[in-house]
């Protein structure tokens, strides 16, 4: 059964051990940062409800929803076990079932209270720094809703990080390419109102999707409903007619300020850096709805991998750039795009002929995610599973001859959080060719490779499945 | 209060935990910054604010807005970068 919010996943994590409440009181820095950290870092990281923080008898926080691969498995309703590989399999099973489209309800708990003036964003979420540099306390796990001021049809859920800098004032971070952005400039040439509703809180599918790099008009909620197997429940925002999960904790509803940018940030983002504070939009809060207390706050703390950030955008992302790849390539088998956001991608595929793997390479350097996230591609044999890095590095150590299977892209466009740029928003293109030669390419000399017993596979799941068997 | 980022002296107090006497939280105007009066010294304090970000008038008269700025339609002046 899919999850119809937060809460009712929390009590699935509950059932099946992957739930940890801190029942002791916690302060909001540093603690709820450094246990989240710790829960995203290591192997297995439960969900993490704070019962108890200090200054906010009312308020709850959860961290770590997606921060480990049983958690993944559970938000999509899989057994806790669930290989990664089947994940990414199952995902893509379901993407192609889209589109489910939304069901629009009429009321929903998440209009029990309803604020219209004279609230205060910090009274009603117990915010904290995420991490100590950051410019102020940000929600990083929330979703923003808009429509297109030049196509109302069209409507757009997305993760975007939001910085609350006053009672009723936030910043939001629009990259050129976001969708968000798109409808700022048709608001500000037309000089309209855009208005956005920010859902706290929400069933671990929303932000999935939200965080997934759909095309510009796909249906982020018609994609939810693909992925959950039933369509998500939606209810109009108080003001503007948007569609806003009901489901969620809390709605946030305000408008974008036109021909306005100001100060945002520093953030600390996935590469384990802060990017730089710069000017950027703000949005005006004029209407909150919310559950009654007690409330969830979920947030998702981001830092030097690995963390929850990289589970909650991983599959979903390795699966967009799969089902782009696969309609020009259908040998492609599996991509790999968890590492830094895709920076590290693998590609497992069957080669057509001699030197293949560099048609792949050059493939996913345009797709829209490949044009600047990857700076390693690696391209191993289908026989390799992407995600399974020791079978990876054999690929690398047995089949990759640098003087040959080594290619560099200098100055190609190149994700403006690397570190490591020289020119911001440049870098240099690594394609690894890790796949054995083929035709007319020069075979290997020893070809002398070790078939595995043919039916391996099948005994690492019987043996996984006897073991999980006993008592 | 003098704000720890960019020293701007007219920070205020903005709201008290709503469970009294836990913490304050404090904002500044010009930058926006804001912080628990809780936190370590190294975000509270001006002196111990790390230099590489630290924030100035000028510094925020540099930077760039993101993303640039649509004029109306009609309007005679160029986007602003
Ligand atoms: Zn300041």
């Amino acid at each position: 059964m899919p999850y119809g919010s937060l809460r009712e996943f929390l009590e699935k994590a509950e059932q099946e051990g992957r739930l940890l409440r801190i029942a002791e009181e916690v302060r909001l820095e540093p603690d709820v940062r450094t246990i989240s950290c710790a829960a995203g870092r290591m192997t297995g990281g439960p969900v993490l409800l704070f019962e108890k923080v200090l200054g906010y008898p009312d308020k709850k926080i959860v961290m770590n929803v997606h921060g480990s691969w049983e958690n993944h498995a559970l938000t999509l309703d899989l057994p806790k076990n669930t290989p990664v590989r089947e994940q990414f399999r199952e995902i893509v099973k379901r993407w192609g079932r889209y589109p489910v489209p939304a069901k629009r309800v009429t009321s929903a708990p998440v209009k029990e209270v309803v604020l219209e003036r004279d609230f205060s964003l910090f009274r009603e979420l117990p915010l904290f720094r995420v991490n100590p540099m950051d410019g102020g306390f940000f929600l990083s796990k929330a979703c923003a809703i808009a429509r297109d001021p030049e196509n109302p049809s069209n409507q757009n859920v997305g993760i975007y990080r939001i910085q609350v800098k006053d009672h009723d004032l936030l910043g939001i971070q629009l990259s050129a390419q976001h969708d968000l952005a798109a409808y700022l400039r048709s608001a500000e040439r037309l000089d309209v109102p855009l208005r956005a509703a920010i859902a706290v809180s929400n069933d671990p599918i929303v932000p999935f999707v939200a965080s997934s790099p759909l095309k510009f008009d796909d249906d982020e909620y018609a994609m939810m409903g693909a992925i959950r197997g039933a369509p998500v429940e939606v209810v109009s925002s108080e003001i503007g007619a948007l569609d806003v999960p009901a489901g969620a904790e809390m709605i946030i509803e305000g408008e974008i300020l036109r021909h306005h940018r100001a100060v945002e940030g520093p953030f600390a983002e996935y590469p384990g850096s802060y990017s730089s504070s710069m000017l950027q939009v703000e949005i005006r809060v004029d209407r909150i709805t919310r559950r009654r207390d007690p409330i969830l706050f979920e947030n998702l703390y981001t830092g030097e991998p690995w963390g929850e950030i990289d589970y909650l955008q991983g599959l979903n992302t390795c699966a967009t750039i799969y089902n782009q790849m696969k309609l020009d390539f259908p040998e492609i088998e599996a991509v790999n795009a968890l590492y830094t956001h895709g920076y590290c991608t693998i590609i497992a595929s069957r080669m057509r002929f001699g030197g293949f793997a560099k048609t792949l390479a050059c493939r996913l350097l345009s797709t829209p995610h490949g044009i600047t996230y990857p700076k390693l591609i690696i391209v191993v044999d289908a026989n390799v599973d992407p995600f399974n890095l020791q079978q990876v590095i054999w690929a690398l150590t047995t089949r990759f001859r640098p003087e040959r299977d080594l290619a560099l892209i200098p100055n190609a466009p190149a994700s403006t959080l690397d570190p490591a740029h020289l020119i911001r928003g440049l870098g240099t293109k690594v394609i690894i060719d890790a796949t054995t030669p083929v035709y007319p390419d020069i075979p290997m000399e020893d070809n002398i490779s070790v078939d595995l017993p043919a039916d391996t596979d099948f005994w690492i799941g019987e043996i996984q499945k006897r073991m999980q068997a006993k008592p | 209060m003098i704000c720890p980022r960019c020293d701007d002296q007219r920070a205020a107090k903005i709201f008290d935990s709503p469970e009294s006497g836990a913490w304050e939280i404090y904002r500044c105007p010009r930058c926006f910054f804001t912080w628990r009066s809780t936190e370590e010294d190294r975000v509270t304090r001006p002196e111990l604010y790390d230099a590489d970000f630290k924030l100035s008038e000028a510094k925020i008269r540099e930077m760039i807005p993101k993303p640039p700025i649509v004029p109306p339609e009609g309007a005679a002046s160029k986007p602003r970068y």
